[in-house]
């Protein structure tokens, strides 16, 4: 085995290396610039560079490369999950025309960058040290971007993230200590060796790197960190990590499932988990007054539909998982570009009162909104709804017929917590309140996008076959 | 595996890094000072490192040498950031107790 770096590993990583290489250029031209770059620049060069990584981890598509010892994989769902990551940065940005000091956005926008570097690491990660670098790249500028806006709240949710997810990083890893200890390796690779299953360091490595796992994918009893971040932290950075986090996590977590054999025993406590918010993500989101308390445990619910397609570890479950992300991103990011057309600097329209008669005062904005609730909550022309019929084939097909059964029964508690926005927007007797007015080209602009891509994603279905080859 | 080289038994060192582990755990989870509470966070940190090596050289795997470095230089900038972000937070503050920091009830 060769132990140099070679030509192809470089290539493997350029999209990385730009993405983290372009924050160098934001902070750059910012220093240059006299006194601070103007905020369209910084968006510009951020949204450049994404576009751009996001290009060139395109031509690596249907590549099958293990660059650096088999310590960052190319191809399989690599590619897609890189590419839903990017997507996700981008619209993101979109949403900061609004929200952050100017003299600040120089910074934003690196951290944002670094946070998709780590990101975008963690969907090729193939071996335990990849997978920790690339989740601290991600997570530790994440911390710094839940800080950025100088409202108390925004500093209280940073400091709730910070404790909270390191101490879910040491129990991540110490369960990837313990794994090293079993297999003699930090491949995941080597998780395939027969006779790991009589090695208690096995079982007890697992489950203390599921615990923290669970906890980045923010599945029910590890949940409580979610709302109060999302609440805290400022909207465009809500709406990143709402979609990014889950995107880096689920792929560790596709790579770990898969490399078990026959899905191994160890995933059931896991599964149950993802049954357990699918049903208590739904539930706690009928008690919420803001909306992105709201989102917030909507997202706990569907992280574990996610997780919930990937019971079995069969090839076509992966798909529907990517798919189900996909339409997530585009659902929830959609949702929160309306926010934040709808919000101020001081976040007063992510209150669910600010929707109150929404449907007579701006029907065009209360008609998006409408839209991507119902797609969130699985209604027929949206790419919601195919996705969850994906995943029910999925988990029955895989015999977890009762997670099938869950996911069903949770659908139909979320359908009442969403349809309290719509009623409150649509109702003839609510005066509309009055709301500030903002003028955010760049949101409005993601929320069409978004809204487009629900649509097109449901009669065109992106991964199921035409977009994903089959995971190995 | 070659645990005859190491001249103290492996379950020895796993024994005590749990010890270590709980001992963040609990540190997290007892006390109220964000200060104490990062330092009981690099215990849990520092007791993976701990069993990193012992197993580095119970397999003779460079490995858990390599993951022992990587994991001290990520704890140092995740120290820096959270001691920045202590410093924000309590600048208004006299006292530093996160039983305070409690706008948003999760």
């Amino acid at each position: 085995m060769p132990n140099f770096i070679t030509h192809q590993d470089w290539l493997a990583i350029t999209p990385l290396l730009i993405a983290g290489g372009g924050a160098l250029i934001v902070l750059l031209v910012d220093l240059l610039w006299p006194k601070h770059s103007p905020r369209a620049v910084s968006l510009a060069i951020g949204i450049g560079v994404l576009l751009a990584a996001g290009a060139f981890a395109a031509t690596t598509y249907g590549r099958s490369y293990n660059a650096f010892n088999g310590g960052f994989m190319l191809g399989g769902f690599a590619v897609v999950f890189q590419e839903i990551i990017v997507l996700s940065a981008i619209l993101s940005l979109s949403l900061f025309g609004t929200f952050g000091r100017d003299d600040r956005m120089a910074g934003i926008t690196a951290l944002l960058l670094w946070s998709t570097t780590g990101a975008m690491l963690m969907a090729g990660a193939a071996n335990l040290m990849t997978i920790f670098l690339g989740l601290e790249l991600l997570s530790l500028a994440l911390y710094c971007l839940c800080g950025v806006a100088d409202r108390a709240a925004s500093q209280e949710s940073a400091l709730k993230y910070l404790i909270l997810s390191s101490t879910a990083s040491g129990f991540l890893l110490f369960g990837m200590a313990l794994l090293f200890g079993a297999t003699g390796s930090v491949t995941l690779a080597s998780l395939m060796l027969p006779g790991l299953a009589a090695n208690p360091l096995y079982w007890m490595g697992g489950g203390f790197f599921l615990v923290g796992i669970a906890f980045k994918l923010s599945l029910m009893p590890f949940h409580v960190w979610s709302p109060d971040v999302y609440e805290g932290a400022p909207l465009p950075v809500t709406a990143f990590m709402s979609v990014v986090t889950k995107a880096g996590t689920l792929a560790v977590f596709a790579r770990f499932a898969y490399a078990l054999p026959a899905g191994g025993k160890l995933l059931l406590p896991f599964f149950v988990i993802a049954g357990v918010s699918m049903i208590g993500g739904n539930l706690a989101m009928l008690a919420q007054t803001d909306l992105k308390r709201l989102l917030a445990y909507s997202g706990v619910a569907q992280a574990g539909y996610m997780v919930a397609a990937l019971a079995g570890a069969s090839a076509l479950g992966m798909r529907y998982a990517i798919y189900y992300l996909a339409a997530y991103m585009f659902m929830n990011l959609g949702a929160f570009a309306i926010v934040a057309v709808l919000s101020g600097e001081r976040e007063e329209g992510a209150q669910i009162a600010a929707f109150r008669g929404l449907g007579q005062r701006r029907p065009w904005l209360a008609a998006a909104m409408s839209f991507f609730l119902l797609a969130l909550a699985g209604f027929p022309p949206t790419a919601g709804f195919l996705g969850k019929i994906l995943i029910l084939a999925a988990t029955v097909n895989a015999g977890y017929a009762w997670l099938a059964a869950l996911l069903i029964a949770g659908t139909a508690i979320s359908l009442y917590a969403y349809f309290k926005v719509l009623r409150l927007m649509y109702d003839p007797h609510d005066q509309p309140a009055p709301g500030p007015r903002t003028s955010a080209p760049l949101a409005y602009a993601g929320a069409a996008l978004c809204a487009a891509f629900v649509i097109i994603m449901t009669f065109y279905p992106l991964t199921p076959s035409n977009v994903l080859p089959l995971v190995k | 595996m070659h645990a005859d080289l190491l001249p103290v038994a492996l379950a020895n060192y796993v024994a005590l890094s749990s010890v270590i582990f709980f001992i963040g755990v609990a540190g997290v989870v007892l006390r109220r000072n964000p200060l104490i509470m990062l330092m009981s966070i690099e215990l849990m940190w520092n007791a993976a490192n701990l069993l990193f090596l012992a197993f580095a050289r119970a397999w003779l795997n460079n490995a858990g040498h390599i993951f022992a470095f990587l994991v001290i230089t990520v704890a140092a900038a995740e120290a820096a950031i959270g001691l920045a972000i202590v410093v924000i937070v309590f600048r208004s503050r006299a006292n530093v107790d996160v039983d305070e920091i409690a706008l948003m009830k999760g």
